[in-house]
């Protein structure tokens, strides 16, 4: 009984398939680079084609490449063509003006939106089981450049209005009014209840709406006696005859636009008194649409090429059969036949449902509506449906179509509810992030506000400025692998965010890099740039303060310090190494992260890197630092510098979720005044009392922690701490802190690399694995030697003090004790 | 075709807010955008903002419609005044006709296509064993058919030699030159009627094969058919009953052939963010062992390659092999080739004589179409291309003929040689013709000649790994199959130093991928 809520007869889904132009020859774009092909073009311009919601056009759902310049689209589709009506028993004039009236709807809507459909027809119109009807294939033009990039005719025989005949195979005007053309020739066979010139031929049938331009007479009244049918012409009801009739008139600049049609007074009998006077009311929300049961299909088994090729529609031959005979030195190829599995074929597969159906059937009614605010334990307790996959490996997680099911269903209803479900929605983030949801879940972390979209559209994006050359230079290089940022309509967009940042953003200068910091951005956002650009302007501030500064030396020092600091006290060995073979972090670490690891990861991977860093602060990238030294560790310390340097040049593969959760780790077991810097935005204690200054900051290899961390330590965590007191004995004795051990500075000779030079506290040292180490001690001691020697000796997680032991004495209650007391 | 419309705007007709900006017709722009860019630059005051806006929006919409209905218009009157319904509609009608299924010809598969499904099917059975023994027997009758004929023709030679130098002898003995020289030309007669009479024979042979062998297959395939399993496999009447021994291991006497070949693999990556792998392999072999089947001495014994030739035949995953020679079609230079081809019965394709005199034929008719060529060369240009197609070889399936000339030796050729131009084309194609498998000679050379000292083989082997790297990161966006294996050949004989040198220089183009090392205590 709970799958019915799938099972809506609206919610299904078809494909069609049909294949790029391939350029022909050897030829280069005008920027010295290989030209983007076509079916890429085509993917790009097609994404925006499912941002259309219309009650009366069927939702576009995915677009699929093949190989060879395939295409693939997916869309909403259910209902019966109405050309299975034609002929059989006829619509009463109301049905046809009520049909007319949706159709132009649908029109309407389009044509604001820019898109002209062009291939009109009663086989692309679905009646609906309530008897709406709803559109479908009306993105083929579009999609296509206006028909520039297939080499197939985007045409309905009959339906084409004149000019698009007289315009020619190539031509590419696209007038929104050979619509309303089309729309009077379904009308026109709806009321004579016959489809036009059906026995005839092709060409016969172009001359006949060819022949239709000569002459006088009206054009419907022609059809009419043609089809022997005057006499069902002189029976329509006027006011549907002079529809059909103005719909068909010849002369393009007479004939009105579905604006002008739609005020007919015909149709004023469906306009209800909601829609002449409705300002913006907020569509309801719904559990799930129709774009989330796709995904849940294609999680559960669905393959739209798969299916392609079962039913027919995908043949192959066997390539051996076709291949070229010769293929001369200027690229031409010959003695190749056109392939007739590459020809258009206009028909739609039906996707079937039953293994989704089958696969969420014992999904109970509650699942599809989580209680959120649960205040009631019973009821809590009783809410324990969802599907347990928690421990399993993330990208598991993320292919298993009922886990899926239960995030998308329960993360949609909060993002419904964001801004004021923020925290929730960061405490289910923590689990993890449904891909479908990404980019929205991703802005609703980066606390993205409602009217980012106004905030967008008021930037200049256009006006050409002096880093143009340089944005044009980086972007076919950024993530080009990915179709929608090579897509021209990608290029374009991310030029225009990336304009826009810079536009806003004037004490910044573009570097090299921003392009790739965008693209992630851009891609879960791409129909919706604003919020790209929305996403990219509070995540720079929160991880990249300062950054984008023309003179961002001072940054990146800092930060390449702290790095390396941190390195010296989670991983001394490596420290060390590094250090011996003189491998610095500016040779490597800058586009990490400058970029947010964004420059070496592919997409995939920095979504679930950034899933993560979008919950910590701007320190965890330091850590995803460490941690992909730390995969690579094996490989850094049997190398020397030439093959580090060849090693990082083209970083080598990672294991992203292992690199997240040692990174989590490693965050979580750092105190946090130990990587706290000076240039972070993020309002910060440590900053204020420590405020390191920068030359000793690059002196030091070992990091320094707070007063408060210290305390902190002592008084909840003190199984965690190792606190080693430098300063003389006398001065230990009189008062030191709390647990602290005295190893008095002058007692050990430094000559010699060797941790048993350290006394009788050598061993406690030495299998010291996760304790903090932290060293005590004065301005009258020497606070360089001894845990440069100790990191030196490989001891892990040495740390100084800053401020020394005099800090420590206005802490009050006090820590401190005098041996005397013991 | 653009036109340029000048926007003129003034609010409630105050003089001081006033815009005037020309914008390009027809126009797709985000038009709230350009309102503010147009209220910045002629600092407007904010509050026209929605007036302006509105009164652009309706400014475009009547001038895109305008534009549209104008040009539209036009063609409709043109039309009235001067009706050319015929070419229009033929134009129409022609591509409507090519293009689209739906109104095109119906056209059902060629004998070619049905066989290719049939063969493909039956490779991946049961039956696959029973097939490959027989194409083995019929190899191997037409194997000792070509023994018998060079044998022939050597004893004839050797008779008539020895009849010639007897004739020699008794030169003086009452023989005259005149007799000599007929004795010569009947020798020469002799010898070219028996090569023809045993090579139409042999021709015979191979057709009947071909046709028995291509009846027994279809046959094969409707009785699995009706039989609705492939697991009865039919023997046919010319097989004698074999032991089977296809699939028992094959290391005798191959050992000291192949302790020759020097080779090395590397699994490479390409890519700078997404990482793409191949697998390449350099070897030093002689390009023909990669074509010819082993001739062995054992009846059934077919090499493990023929077997995944066959399997892979009708696939989406072709071997190619790239072969050089001179600018003609058929040239001495690829005798070897062709001599192996011939050597036994090819079942699928047309011979390779054939094949090569199609290719010529549509050259030339390219050739009569385009008089601009035919000014530069009546034959084949260095760096054409052309392709034939064999079932009956060892390792391939597709083999690319490079056409190539002298200047190879050279020592100074850079990335704009029709060469190695040449190279990235045929690369395309076999990208756009699932070819996944290449094999390309890393020298451009198979043979190992004077000039080919150590530096000219570093510098050569350089060029052409680093131009391969550029065409294999150029074919990932070209949207075809993936090169999954590639194989960089060098001549036999090569020294170990210099293909030491060579492989080590292949990790610092390519990138290698690193080992995964999977350890127990992460």
């Amino acid at each position: 009984m709970t799958a019915s809520l799938l099972k809506n007869p609206e919610l299904q889904f078809g494909a069609t398939t049909f294949f790029a132009k391939e350029h022909k020859g050897e030829t280069c774009g005008s920027n010295g680079l290989p030209l983007t092909p076509n079916s890429i073009i085509i993917y790009g311009k097609a994404q925006k084609l499912k941002m259309l919601k219309h009650p009366n056009l069927c939702t576009y759902l995915d677009i699929i490449r093949g190989k060879h310049e395939r295409t693939v689209i997916v869309s909403q589709y259910c209902g019966e063509p109405l050309s299975s009506y034609l002929g059989k028993e006829r619509f009463s004039y109301d049905d046809i003006k009520k049909i007319a009236y949706k159709i132009f709807l649908a029109l309407h809507y389009m044509h604001m939106k820019k898109i002209v459909h062009r291939s009109l027809s009663t086989e692309n119109i679905l009646v609906q089981e309530n008897n709406n009807i709803k559109l479908f294939n009306y993105g083929l033009f579009y999609m296509t450049d206006n028909g520039k990039l297939v080499s197939f005719p985007i045409v309905q025989l009959s339906y084409a209005a004149p000019e698009v005949y007289l315009d020619g195979p190539n031509g590419s005007l696209s007038n929104p009014k050979v619509d309303v053309w089309s729309a009077g020739i379904i009308l026109a066979e709806l009321v004579l209840n016959k489809p036009l010139w059906q026995s005839l031929k092709v060409g016969q049938r172009i001359r006949k709406v060819l022949s239709l331009v000569q002459g006088n007479t009206s054009i419907f009244e022609r059809i009419a006696r043609e089809h022997n049918c005057y006499d069902i012409y002189l029976s329509v009801p006027s006011d549907l005859k002079q529809i059909i009739e103005v719909c068909l008139t010849i002369m393009p600049c007479d004939r009105p636009t579905v604006q002008i049609i739609l005020k007919n007074e015909v149709f004023a009998q469906f306009k209800t008194a909601k829609e002449s006077n409705r300002r913006k009311i907020y569509e309801p929300f719904e559990q799930f649409t129709i774009e989330e049961l796709y995904h849940w299909w294609q999680l559960a088994g669905g393959d739209v090429l798969l299916e392609l090729k079962k039913q027919g529609l995908i043949r192959s031959s066997p390539p051996i059969l076709s291949l070229p005979q010769m293929v001369l030195i200027d690229g031409l190829i010959l003695g190749q036949e056109r392939n007739p599995a590459t020809l258009y074929d206009s028909r739609i597969i039906q996707m079937p449902l039953e293994a989704l159906y089958q696969r969420f059937e014992h999904i109970s009614l509650n699942c599809y509506y989580p209680l959120i605010h649960v205040k009631s334990e019973i009821l809590s307790n009783g809410n324990d449906s969802s599907y347990d996959a928690e421990q399993l490996p993330l990208v598991i997680r993320e292919k298993d179509p009922e886990y899926q099911f239960h995030r998308v269903i329960l993360l949609r209803r909060l993002l419904h509810g964001y801004p004021h479900t923020r925290d929730l929605i960061i405490t289910e983030s923590i689990k993890d992030i449904p891909p479908l949801l990404r980019g929205k879940i991703w802005a609703a972390l980066l606390n993205v506000r409602g009217d980012y979209q106004e905030e967008y559209i008021k930037i200049d994006k256009e006006t050409p400025t002096p880093t143009d050359r340089q944005i044009e230079v980086d972007i076919p290089r950024c993530h080009q692998y990915n179709e929608l940022l090579s897509s021209s309509e990608g290029h374009r967009k991310l030029k225009r965010v990336l304009k826009a940042w810079i536009y806003k953003n004037s004490q910044y200068v573009y570097w090299q890099g921003l392009d790739s910091l965008t693209a992630p951005f851009l891609f879960l956002n791409f129909n919706d740039e604003a919020k790209a650009f929305a996403c990219l302007s509070k995540f720079i501030p929160k991880y990249l303060h300062n950054f984008f500064l023309r003179d961002n030396s001072a940054v990146i020092h800092e930060y390449l310090a702290k790095f390396s600091q941190l390195i010296a006290f989670q991983d001394p060995v490596l420290a060390n190494h590094l250090e011996n073979i003189n491998f610095i972090p500016e040779l490597f670490a800058i586009p990490w992260f400058l970029t947010m690891f964004s420059h070496v990861f592919p997409l995939h991977k920095i979504f679930h890197l950034w899933d993560r860093l979008l919950l910590g602060d701007s320190s965890f990238p330091l850590h995803v630092g460490l941690s992909i030294l730390t995969q690579l560790r094996d490989t850094l310390l049997a190398s020397g510098f030439n093959e580090c340097i060849l090693l990082f040049s083209d970083l080598p593969e990672v294991d992203m979720e292992q690199c997240v959760n040692f990174s989590l780790e490693t965050y979580s077991t750092t105190p946090k005044s130990i990587t706290a810097r000076t240039q972070q935005s993020e309002k910060c204690v440590y900053v204020t009392t420590m405020g390191i200054p920068a030359q000793d900051l690059n002196k030091e290899k070992f990091p320094r922690i707070s007063v408060d961390d210290v305390v902190n330590l002592i008084r909840n965590d003190s199984e965690r701490i190792i606190i080693i007191d430098i300063r003389n004995p006398t001065q230990y004795a009189r008062s030191s802190a709390k647990g602290s051990i005295n190893i008095p500075c002058s007692s050990i000779t430094f000559g010699e690399v060797n941790i048993e030079n350290v006394g009788m506290h050598s061993s406690l040292l030495k299998n010291n694995k996760d304790k903090i180490v932290v060293i005590i001690g004065t301005e009258e001691t020497n606070l360089d030697l001894f845990p440069t020697f100790l990191i030196h000796c490989n001891i892990p997680k040495v740390c100084v003090l800053h401020g020394g032991f005099n800090s420590l004495l206005p802490v009050t209650p006090t820590i401190l004790i005098t041996q005397n007391q013991i | 075709m653009e036109e340029t419309e000048v926007f003129n705007y003034k609010y409630k007709n105050d003089p001081l807010v006033s815009v005037s900006f020309p914008i390009t017709i027809p126009n797709f722009e985000s038009l709230e955008e350009l309102s503010r860019i147009l209220l910045l630059k002629n600092n407007l005051p904010i509050y026209v903002s929605l007036d302006l806006t509105h009164q652009l929006h309706q400014f475009i919409d009547d001038f895109n419609l305008n534009y549209y209905d104008k040009r539209t218009t036009k063609l409709l009157q043109d039309f009235k005044n001067l009706p050319v319904i015929e070419d229009i509609t033929k134009e129409w009608d022609k591509l409507i006709k090519e293009e689209t299924v739906e109104y095109g010809d119906r056209r059902c598969a060629s004998d070619e296509e049905l066989f290719g499904t049939a063969y493909h099917k039956l490779v991946h059975s049961p039956a696959l064993e029973t097939m490959l023994q027989l194409e083995c027997m019929y190899a191997i009758s037409v194997r000792e058919r070509v023994n018998e004929k060079d044998f022939q023709i050597k004893s004839l030679s050797e008779k008539q030699t020895e009849e010639m130098s007897k004739a020699v002898d008794k030169l003086e003995e009452g023989i005259t030159e005149l007799d000599i020289n007929e004795m010569a030309a009947r020798h020469f007669d002799d010898q070219s009627f028996l090569r023809v009479q045993l090579t139409s024979e042999l021709e015979t042979i191979k057709e009947t094969q071909r046709r028995e062998y291509r009846e027994w297959l279809m046959q094969m395939l409707e009785e699995s058919q009706a039989n609705n399993s492939l697991s009865v496999t039919k023997t046919s009447p010319l097989l004698p009953c074999i032991p089977s021994q296809l699939f028992c291991s094959v290391q005798h006497n191959h050992n000291q052939h192949q302790a020759s070949i020097l080779e090395e693999s590397f699994t490479i990556h390409l890519g700078s963010q997404l990482k793409q792998m191949h697998n390449i392999r350099i070897l030093s072999a002689d390009v023909m062992d990669l074509c010819a089947i082993q001739e062995n001495e054992h009846l059934a014994d077919t090499t493990p390659q023929l077997l995944q030739t066959a399997l892979g035949l009708y696939s989406n995953d072709l071997c190619g092999l790239v072969l050089m020679t001179d600018n003609v079609i058929g040239s001495r230079l690829s005798k070897d080739f062709t001599e192996i081809c011939q050597r036994t019965t090819e079942f699928h394709f047309p011979y390779v004589d054939d094949q090569l005199e199609r290719i010529s034929s549509t050259l030339q008719k390219y050739q009569a179409d385009n008089a601009s060529r035919i000014a530069s060369s009546k034959n084949l240009q260095t760096g054409d291309v052309y392709i034939t197609r064999h079932s009956n070889l060892a390792q391939v399936h597709v083999i690319f003929h490079m056409v190539c000339d002298d200047s190879l030796y050279g020592n100074d050729i850079n990335s704009r040689h029709p060469v190695v131009l040449g190279l990235r084309n045929m690369l395309k194609s076999a990208c756009s013709n699932d070819v996944t498998f290449l094999t390309i000679p890393l020298l451009l050379q198979y043979e190992m000649s004077e000039g080919m000292t150590v530096t000219w083989c570093t510098k050569r082997a350089e060029l052409v790994f680093k131009c391969v790297k550029g065409f294999m990161i150029e074919m990932a966006s070209w949207g075809g199959s993936d090169l999954k294996n590639l194989q960089f050949l060098l001549p036999k004989g090569i020294s170990s130093d210099v293909f030491q040198s060579l492989t080590t220089m292949l990790p610092n183009i390519f990138k290698v991928s690193n080992p995964v090392i999977l350890k127990s205590n992460p």
